[in-house]
């Protein structure tokens, strides 16, 4: 057991896991010679060689469509895309391949692939290097889609997500990969995928959150002491639906932070999921603290994300109704 | 006896067999449509030789990608006409359960990988079917097909790369009928589509896709090189759409047809008048594969279509391996309102 970071974990997972399982191979930009732009695939290719290790040309579609062609046919494809921001021209392959292959062959083809790609803010990278695309992905059937906010969760999430016959997006909040240290078990474990972490208990206020913000919320409910309950989702698809209710249930007050834009983002199917299931419950209206609906600012980043002051406002505003 | 080159008089009588049956079965999905027993039809007349070609020519172990319009090809590599019924009714047998439109097959037990809509978007895939074959040292290459529009996607372009950079062994067929729905060639490209591969690396040629000989002579060189382990291959396949795009579309309103069903220039008359004048068959055998096609094509139809369709609440499955509570929950509503 050692104290590892986000970048780390996700390394010596996917270095573990493919001395295990020689199926798996990781292609995407710069992921050989340089290890990923962020080092998440450091040292592998001097590891594992070029046929299990591929530096593609700088084409998405191509790389997700060739890794979904891998994995009709035996292997068990890494893909890295460089930055989420640059996942787009692959949409098509993401939404009309690889989540209907199962479905379209009647159960005969499945696409056993992880899509790993980091995203969100605050490391100033500007409108291209900051997104948060969680929810177009999340609205589609067919994939399931991960994002763990520490080291541990990284490595318990990719196991399962390796461990899956179905295709994954395994969202990585950049922002994190350095942030924080924490000790990672040694041998595979899983973190069930669908499953989200209590990461407090209290009892005066649920909030929902995930990614990048978990410790954004966590410092703030600590410094303010606030006695909240802290759910982290960590599965954006299919979300936790139990353990939404049941903190909405016990507190009757819901602050729900993500960073992404709140119009139609992952916090409208929480509250929508809570409305119709826990309305009796609800003491105050539902909030939800997110990015602003606006493209990512490259100057003020700090304005968009939601920080400790705005997290506060809407506690109070939900302890106070 | 030899026919012509290597085809043996027998391989030619297939051929034109497996042709005439392609044809009669075009037509009779078109008459099904119009009665409302099928939804829909891509029709692959005017394709049947390049078509057939691409199939005699294939292993067993080489996967084929292929696209909506393919009918011909699936026949001559001996998918049973029943299982092709079975999909196009959409009925309880179909392999794929009834989740895709008319013409979209997948036949695993034949090596015919999976069909979508979208255009060209099969292409990447297949350099990571071949690069999965060669990591896993299977026998055979990636054979795929599509048609002249699908030159202008960016799939194209991105499957073309990828196999160039990793020399992958795949066989590009451009099935170029003339026509994308109302588009000509001409509005597609100003370049010759078998040059498009130079770019790349990937050598091309352009082949007689309305002669079955031209067809087979000029793909032989192709999949030669493919098999060598030299890399890709792009083949221009020039052929007709005998017909419109689909059953959704009249093309009395942008073009002149130039190729008719029976005419002199229908590639099945003129492989007919080629075997005629060769003395592989006479008329009456001739009429009689005819007439032994229409009777098969019409009987199947009759048998598969007394099969009942899926259960409503299987269109929950297969979304996932295993469903989530989502599916499971949407599902229970569909099974209430029963």
């Amino acid at each position: 057991m050692t104290q590892i970071n986000m970048v780390q974990s996700l390394n010596r997972s996917i270095d573990q896991l493919m001395a295990e399982d020689e199926r798996i191979v990781v292609l995407g930009e710069d992921v050989g010679r340089d290890g990923g732009v962020f080092r998440v695939t450091d040292n592998l290719l001097n590891k594992y060689g070029e046929e299990r290790v591929l530096d593609t040309p700088l084409n998405e579609l191509a790389i997700i469509g060739m890794a979904t062609g891998m994995a009709m046919y035996g292997l068990k494809p890494f893909a890295e895309i460089q930055f989420q921001d640059y996942i787009f021209p692959a949409f098509d392959q993401i939404v009309n391949n690889i989540a209907k292959v199962r479905y379209r062959t009647g159960g005969r083809f499945n696409v056993p692939l992880i899509i790993r790609t980091p995203y969100g803010g605050g490391v100033r990278g500007g409108l291209y290097h900051s997104q948060s695309g969680e929810a177009y992905f999340a609205h589609t059937a067919g994939l399931t889609v991960v994002t763990p906010s520490n080291p541990y969760d990284a490595k318990g999430l990719l196991v399962s997500a390796y461990r899956m016959n179905d295709p994954v997006i395994f969202l990585e909040p950049k922002r994190l990969y350095r942030a924080n240290k924490k000790e990672v078990p040694d041998d595979l474990f899983e973190v069930e995928i669908g499953k989200a972490a209590k990461l407090k208990e209290g009892d005066d206020v649920s909030i929902i959150t995930y990614g990048s913000m978990v410790p954004t919320v966590m410092s703030t409910v600590e410094k303010n002491g606030v006695n909240a309950d802290v759910i982290d989702l960590r599965t954006l698809l299919p979300m936790d639906v139990s353990a939404i209710l049941a903190t909405a249930k016990k507190t009757g007050r819901v602050v729900i932070v993500h960073e992404a834009p709140r119009t139609l983002g992952v916090g409208a199917e929480i509250s929508a999921l809570i409305a119709e299931r826990a309305i009796d419950s609800l003491l105050a209206p539902i909030v939800r603290v997110t990015g602003y609906d606006i493209p990512f600012p490259y100057s003020h980043e700090e304005f968009y994300l939601p920080d400790e002051k705005r997290i506060m406002t809407a506690i109070n505003r939900v302890l106070k109704y | 006896m030899a026919m012509v080159g290597n085809l043996s008089n027998e391989q030619a009588i297939l051929a034109y067999t497996n042709a005439v049956r392609a044809r009669t079965l075009d037509m009779k999905i078109i008459s099904a449509q119009r009665q409302g027993i099928i939804g829909f039809h891509v029709p692959s007349q005017g394709q049947e030789m390049i078509q057939i070609a691409i199939s005699m020519l294939a292993d067993k172990e080489d996967l084929i990608f292929g696209y909506y319009r393919d009918l011909a090809m699936l026949l001559q590599r001996g998918v049973p006409l029943s299982l092709i019924y079975d999909q196009l009714l959409s009925n309880s047998n179909d392999l794929q359960k009834g989740r895709q439109m008319p013409d979209h097959f997948s036949f695993k037990e034949f090596n015919f990988s999976t069909v979508q809509s979208p255009v060209g978007s099969h292409l990447p895939l297949t350099v990571g079917a071949a690069y999965s074959m060669r990591y896993t040292k299977k026998k055979g290459i990636v054979i795929t097909t599509f048609g002249d529009g699908a030159t202008s996607t960016s799939d194209f372009h991105a499957a073309l790369s990828m196999a160039s950079v990793f020399n992958l062994g795949v066989l590009f067929i451009c099935e170029n009928n003339g026509w994308a729905i109302s588009v000509p060639t001409s509005k597609q490209t100003k370049t010759d589509i078998y040059k498009k591969g130079a770019a790349y690396g990937i050598p091309g040629k352009r082949v007689d896709g309305n002669d079955l000989i031209a067809s087979l002579a000029g793909l032989q060189e192709a999949f030669d090189y493919v098999r060598s382990g030299k890399g890709a291959y792009l083949v221009e396949a020039l052929t007709y759409r005998i017909g419109p795009h689909s059953t959704s579309d009249d093309p009395k309103k942008y073009r002149v047809d130039e190729i008719t069903d029976g005419s002199e220039n229908d590639p099945i008359r003129r492989l007919e008048n080629l075997m005629l004048k060769m003395g592989v068959v006479d008329s009456a055998s001739i009429q009689s594969i005819r007439a032994q096609a229409k009777e098969e094509i019409d009987k199947t139809l009759e048998e598969r279509m007394s099969i009942p369709p899926t259960e409503p609440s299987s269109i929950f499955d297969d979304v996932y391996e295993k469903p989530s509570w989502i599916q499971e929950e949407e599902r229970r509503e569909i099974n209430d309102s029963d």
